[in-house]
C-alpha cells in the first residue's frame, strides 16, 4: 500500500507539475519529437540502404567471359575447378546465344528493341561461366584465380559496386549518428532546463516538504516522472506520425531498398519501440540529472 | 485531543534529555564562528527560549538541531538520534520527530488551510483515512476547524501562524521548534499564538522557541538559553530576557 500510495502521488504530482509549466514542457517535449523525428528517418534510410546491400551481397556473383572457341572439354575442366574453389555455391555456362537472349530480354524489360543494325551482322557476345558465391568475402580470391586462368578473357564482378553502397551507407551512418546525438545532447539540456525550472518554481515546497520529513524519494520521483512525461508524450506523438507516413513509405522500402516484405512489416513495430525507449530514456536522464543536482546541492 | 499529542511512539529513553548538545562548534568555510562549545541539555516536555541578537548563533543552532547542517566539533543528539552519525536516508524521520514553524508562516499560497496540513502528510506517504482523520483534530486544536477551505491570502497573520503550527504537528513530533513566530505578528495576535504553544507544551511536546520579544519572555518567566558570538552566556531557568543580577 505504502508503494502504491507514492506510485500514485508521484504520479498526480507530475501531471500537476507538466501542465503547471506548460510553456516549458510542450517545448521540451517539442525538442524531443524533433529529435525522434530525425532519429526515425535515420533508422529508416539506414535500414533501406541495409537492405539494398543484404540484398546486392546475396546477388554477389563473378562472371568469367571466357577465350573464344575454348573446347567443351576444356570449359568443362575449367568448370570443375572452379567449383572446387572455398566460398564457390555453383557455376553456370551461359553460351554466347543464351548471353544475347538475356541482352534483348533486358531491352524489352524497358520497353525497347535491341537493335544490332545489319541483321545478318555476325556480332556475338562472350560465352561466360556466372559463378555465384555461398560467402561475398570470397569474391576476391575466386575473381584472383580466374583472371589469371588463360581459358578466361575477363573477370566482372560487383564488389566494386558494393563497396560503394557500403561507403555511402557509412557516411549517412556516421552523419546521421552525429546529427542526432546532437540533437539529442540538445533536447537533454532543454529537459535539464524544464526540469530544473520546474524544481526551483517549487523551492518553497520542496523546503516545506524536506524540512516535514519527506523523503528523497517523494521529491525526486515526481520531478523525473514529469520528465519522463515529456519524452512519453514526445515518443507516442513521433510514432503517430511515422506510423501515417509508413504506408506509403513501405512500399518504397520493397522497391526501391529491395526490403523483403516481412521485415518491412516488422519495421514499424521495431521503430516504435526503439523510439518510445529513446523518448523515455532521455527524458529520464535529462531530469534525474536536474534533480539530483538540485537536491545534492541542497542537502 | 490530549490522546492526539500523548500517542506518540516512545522510541526514546523518557528520562534522556530530548536535545543534548556536547561541546558544539560551529565554523563556516570562510572562517566565520557561528558557535562555539555549546553544552546544552532540553528534557521532555520543557519551554525553552533562545534569545540573543542577530548573528548570535540561534539559527545555526536551530540548523544542527534538524541536520540542516553538521557542527565542525561536537555532538548533537535530537530525540535520541545521534545527528553526526545518522546515515542520510534516517533525516527524513528525525524531521518527523520535529516540527517547525517559521516567522513567514512558509504555507504554500495555491493550497487551503486543510491542504497545507494535509500537505505534510501526503509527501511522507500517510494513508488517506489517517488524513481524513488527524487534519481536523489538528485544525481543531489550533481553532482554524472554520477556516479550513481558505487559502492563506484570506487569513490573518495569527491565522497563518496557526495554520504552521498545525502542519508542524501533523506527524506528533517530540520537539517544536519555533523560529521567531511571532516575529510578524502584532501584540495581541502574538500572545495568542505563545497560549498556542504553551497549550502544546502542556500536551507534551517539547518546545523551543527562537526570539526576540523580551516581553514574552519576562512574562513567562521560562528557561532562557541566551546566545552572543556563538556562545552560550547564559542557561537560567524561570528567567528573564536580559540577565537580571
Amino acid at each position: 500500500m505504502g508503494f502504491l500510495r507514492f506510485v500514485g502521488f508521484s504520479v498526480v504530482r507530475a501531471w500537476q507539475g507538466f501542465w503547471r509549466n506548460a510553456m516549458m514542457s510542450l517545448a521540451a517535449t517539442a525538442t524531443v519529437i524533433l529529435m525522434l523525428v530525425l532519429l526515425a528517418s535515420l533508422l529508416i534510410v539506414i535500414a533501406g540502404l541495409n537492405s539494398g546491400l543484404e540484398f546486392i551481397e546475396s546477388k554477389v556473383a563473378i562472371t568469367a567471359q571466357l577465350v573464344d572457341d575454348l573446347p567443351a572439354d576444356d570449359r568443362r575442366a575449367l568448370t570443375e575447378e572452379v567449383e572446387a574453389l572455398p566460398g564457390v555455391a555453383s557455376v553456370e555456362y551461359v553460351s554466347p546465344s543464351a548471353a544475347m537472349d538475356r541482352l534483348r530480354e533486358s531491352y524489352r524489360e524497358v520497353g525497347r528493341e535491341l537493335d544490332l543494325g545489319d541483321p545478318d551482322s555476325n556480332i556475338t557476345l562472350f560465352a561466360s561461366l556466372e559463378i555465384s558465391l555461398t560467402d561475398p568475402n570470397a569474391s576476391g580470391d575466386v575473381g584472383s584465380v580466374l583472371s589469371e586462368h588463360d581459358d578466361v578473357e575477363r573477370v566482372l564482378t560487383k564488389q566494386a559496386q558494393y563497396d560503394t553502397l557500403l561507403g555511402v551507407i557509412n557516411v549517412i551512418r556516421t552523419v546521421g549518428i552525429i546529427g542526432v546525438g546532437l540533437v539529442g545532447l540538445t533536447v537533454l539540456f532543454m529537459i535539464i532546463n524544464t526540469i530544473r525550472i520546474a524544481v526551483y518554481s517549487r523551492a518553497n515546497e520542496i523546503e516545506i516538504m524536506r524540512l516535514v520529513g519527506a523523503s528523497d524519494s517523494f521529491i525526486r520521483w515526481p520531478f523525473i516522472l514529469e520528465g519522463i512525461l515529456c519524452g512519453l508524450v514526445g515518443a507516442v506523438i513521433t510514432i503517430a506520425l511515422v506510423a501515417a507516413v509508413w504506408d506509403p513509405i513501405q512500399p518504397a522500402m520493397v522497391r526501391i531498398f529491395q526490403m523483403p516484405t516481412a521485415v518491412s512489416g516488422r519495421f514499424l513495430t521495431t521503430i516504435s519501440i526503439v523510439l518510445f525507449a529513446v523518448g523515455l530514456g532521455v527524458g529520464a536522464v535529462g531530469s534525474w540529472i536536474s534533480v539530483r543536482s538540485y537536491l545534492t546541492a541542497a542537502r | 485531543m490530549t490522546s492526539l499529542l500523548r500517542r506518540r511512539a516512545r522510541t526514546e529513553n523518557a528520562d534522556a534529555p530530548v536535545i543534548s548538545m556536547v561541546d558544539v562548534g560551529m565554523t563556516y568555510p570562510n572562517g566565520k564562528v557561528a558557535l562555539a562549545d555549546v553544552n546544552v541539555e532540553i528534557g521532555r516536555g520543557d519551554f525553552v527560549f533562545l534569545v540573543g541578537p542577530s548573528g548570535a548563533g540561534k539559527s545555526t543552532f536551530i540548523r544542527l538541531l534538524i541536520r540542516e547542517q553538521l557542527p565542525t566539533t561536537g555532538q548533537v543528539q535530537v530525540a535520541g538520534r545521534d545527528l553526526l552519525h545518522m546515515r542520510h536516508g534516517q533525516v527524513p524521520g528525525l524531521r518527523r520527530r520535529i516540527g517547525i514553524v517559521f516567522q513567514d508562516f512558509r504555507l504554500l499560497p495555491n493550497k487551503t488551510v486543510w491542504e497545507n496540513v494535509a500537505f505534510a502528510l501526503d509527501v511522507t506517504g500517510t494513508a488517506g483515512t489517517t488524513t481524513r482523520q488527524r487534519v481536523p483534530q489538528l485544525l481543531n486544536l489550533v481553532g482554524l476547524h472554520e477556516h479550513a477551505h481558505h487559502l492563506p491570502t484570506q487569513l490573518s497573520g495569527g491565522e497563518q501562524q496557526r495554520t504552521a503550527i498545525a502542519r508542524a504537528l501533523v506527524h506528533d513530533p517530540a520537539i517544536l521548534i519555533a523560529d521567531e513566530p511571532t516575529g510578524n505578528l502584532d501584540p495581541v495576535t502574538s500572545w495568542e499564538i505563545i497560549q498556542l504553544l504553551i497549550q502544546i507544551n502542556e500536551l507534551g511536546t517539547t518546545v523551543l522557541m527562537a526570539t526576540h520579544n523580551q516581553e514574552i519572555v519576562n512574562a513567562m518567566r521560562r528557561r532562557v538559553l541566551a546566545l552572543e558570538g556563538g556562545h552560550l552566556v547564559r542557561d537560567e531557568s524561570a528567567a528573564a530576557y536580559e540577565r537580571e543580577y
